[in-house]
């Protein structure tokens, strides 16, 4: 596509609306506390639509679809257990952390992991470092979605595209912190809902509506509308390991769990998980949909994709353009796009930025540094991961939504362990805590690179794994952290009671 | 049904049922404080 005054109006207009909102958010930031947590202050609705902004990524509009025309009905369960993360963050993490964090003051979730496992330096220097790392590969697979929008609506080059999303992303962010961010999401949230319950119901309609669609890519392949593969990716024992990736791996995401500590008031839990799963499950559902419409239209002739190694990644993009020929409609469904993968972007480099300034830089390397030169840092921070994530992007990997569960994956093998344990287990300790995050995040590291790479070694084929290779990592973490913490001292009862340690969510 | 077999609406429909129920049941019995 060639690039058109409306369609630079447009995009144009939405960017100066985020730069905008960067700057009035710039103006309640006093300290870091504002910064990172937006001084604590997020009302009910801010608050929903920023988990589902902050879930809600590239992968939710180019990825899902993408899978959809891939792979057909087997991949649904991405569509129930991507929303029900956020009420699985809310219920399991979100109720204790936030009432804990009242008394404490945590800013971070590595705050909570310190205090809990009585690790000032060690665990919250581990907890920062792999949320660094794993926030880094969740980034890299954002960009590569904001490039493709622009080069397919601008057809500009790739690293063209890069830089402009990323100076935006990366200006209001830097500028504005967490009200930026949450703010933002609002109105990205907003559009993205909007969008694509008009668009989405379009583009199937387009291609013969709900029933035509399933029945025509049934005769492709039966197993495209079986609800599950007989055999290798999605079959049963898939799913069920794709149920634990995304349903706790994102929940406890450091860009995800930080979320709830910003929260104004506890109540908001009650209701929020299941808001949050409506109308994220309709949205993310119409999406998966619109990629199995577009099957459809190239198999029938209507487009074909372009020759790029993700080329069905580029399928929502394609079955808009063909099912609305109105350029206006490309823009704004562009800006749809934009907003879904910025809305988690930003969120990603506030919580690098929260985790090297806040986490290593305070309260390891210079623990008097004062709140001045910590707030500079976060914005610094902000403005290198912004950069360097983006030099990596700009080779794009073979599939978005491979390299994202990838993210999600170490997210899982890292987190889940030593935060479930730390909530609900009073016999976890320290050291079992960090056996089982540098255990977790190396073997999920290894497991994911020798997945990705299709090796064979040890007479395994770890391309054909029956297992997402995260959970196989996940079983790690959790071993080591039962056998080491029952081998090591306990945390002392005071902590555990100040941690509301214990075998309940909310106590009575 | 809208070009599905039996086994998918169910899996999938059943699924979604109940996690609607569950959360529905969180929101009705949280009490919002600790």
């Amino acid at each position: 596509m060639e690039a058109d005054w409306i369609t630079i109006g447009v995009v144009g207009l939405y960017f100066i609306l985020m730069l905008g909102i960067g700057a009035w958010a710039s103006k309640k930031i006093k300290n870091t506390e504002d910064y990172l947590v937006a001084g604590r202050q997020l009302g009910f609705w801010v608050f929903i639509l920023l988990m589902i902004g902050t879930v809600c990524s590239g992968m939710s509009l180019l990825g899902v679809s993408g899978l959809g025309y891939k792979a057909g009905w087997p991949t649904i369960w991405e569509q129930i257990f991507v929303p029900l993360s956020i009420g699985v963050c809310i219920i399991f993490f979100g109720v204790k952390l936030h009432n804990v964090a009242k008394t404490s003051g945590y800013v971070t979730v590595q705050d909570y992991l310190a205090h809990r496992y009585e690790s000032p330096t060690a665990l919250r220097t581990l907890a920062a470092v792999a949320g660094i790392i794993v926030s880094l590969i969740y980034l890299v697979g954002q960009y590569t979605a904001i490039s493709m929008v622009l080069m397919w609506l601008f057809g500009i080059p790739l690293w063209l595209a890069l830089v402009i999303a990323t100076l935006v992303t990366m200006a209001y962010t830097a500028i504005g912190g967490l009200y930026a961010v949450a703010w933002a999401s609002l109105v990205q949230s907003i559009t993205l809902i909007i969008g694509v319950l008009v668009m989405a119901p379009l583009i199937i309609w387009y291609a013969g509506g709900f029933t035509h669609v399933n029945e025509f890519i049934a005769t492709i392949n039966p197993n495209l509308v079986m609800p599950w593969n007989p055999v290798g990716a999605f079959a049963p024992p898939y799913v069920v390991s794709f149920a634990l990736l995304l349903g706790l791996g994102l929940a406890c995401a450091p860009h995800v769990i930080n979320n709830v500590l910003a929260v104004k008031d506890v109540k908001y839990f009650k209701w929020s998980p299941l808001i949050a799963f409506l109308i994220y499950g309709v949205v993310i559902f119409l999406l998966k949909f619109a990629g199995f419409a577009g099957l459809v239209m190239v198999k029938e002739g209507v487009f074909t994709l372009p020759a790029v190694s993700n080329a069905q990644d580029f399928v929502i993009l394609y079955g808009i353009q063909y099912a609305m020929p109105i350029l206006a409609i490309w823009a704004i469904f562009a800006v749809i796009v934009l907003a879904a993968v910025m809305s988690t972007t930003d969120r990603l480099m506030l919580t690098i930025g929260a985790m090297f300034s806040w986490d290593i830089y305070k309260k390891v390397l210079k623990p008097d540094a004062d709140d001045k030169s910590v707030l500079l840092l976060s914005k610094i921070v902000v403005v290198i991961s912004a950069l360097g994530t983006m030099v990596i992007a700009i080779n794009p990997p073979e599939m978005l939504a491979i390299l994202i569960w990838m993210g999600i994956g170490t997210m899982l093998a890292t987190f889940s362990v030593p935060l479930l344990a730390g909530l609900y287990w009073r016999g976890a300790t320290r050291q079992g805590a960090l056996a089982s995050m540098t255990l977790g995040l190396s073997a999920a590291l290894l497991f994911g690179f020798l997945n990705y790479f299709k090796v064979k070694a040890l007479g395994m084929d770890f391309a054909a794994i029956p297992l997402h290779f995260s959970v196989y990592a996940f079983v790690i973490s959790l071993l080591a952290m039962i056998i080491v913490s029952l081998l090591t001292k306990k945390t002392t009862d005071k902590v555990l009671d100040e941690t509301q340690t214990g075998w309940y969510i909310s106590k009575q | 049904m809208l070009g599905l077999p039996d086994i998918t609406i169910i899996a999938v429909g059943g699924i979604v049922v109940v996690i609607i129920a569950l959360l529905l049941y969180w929101g009705l019995t949280f009490r919002g404080h600790d």
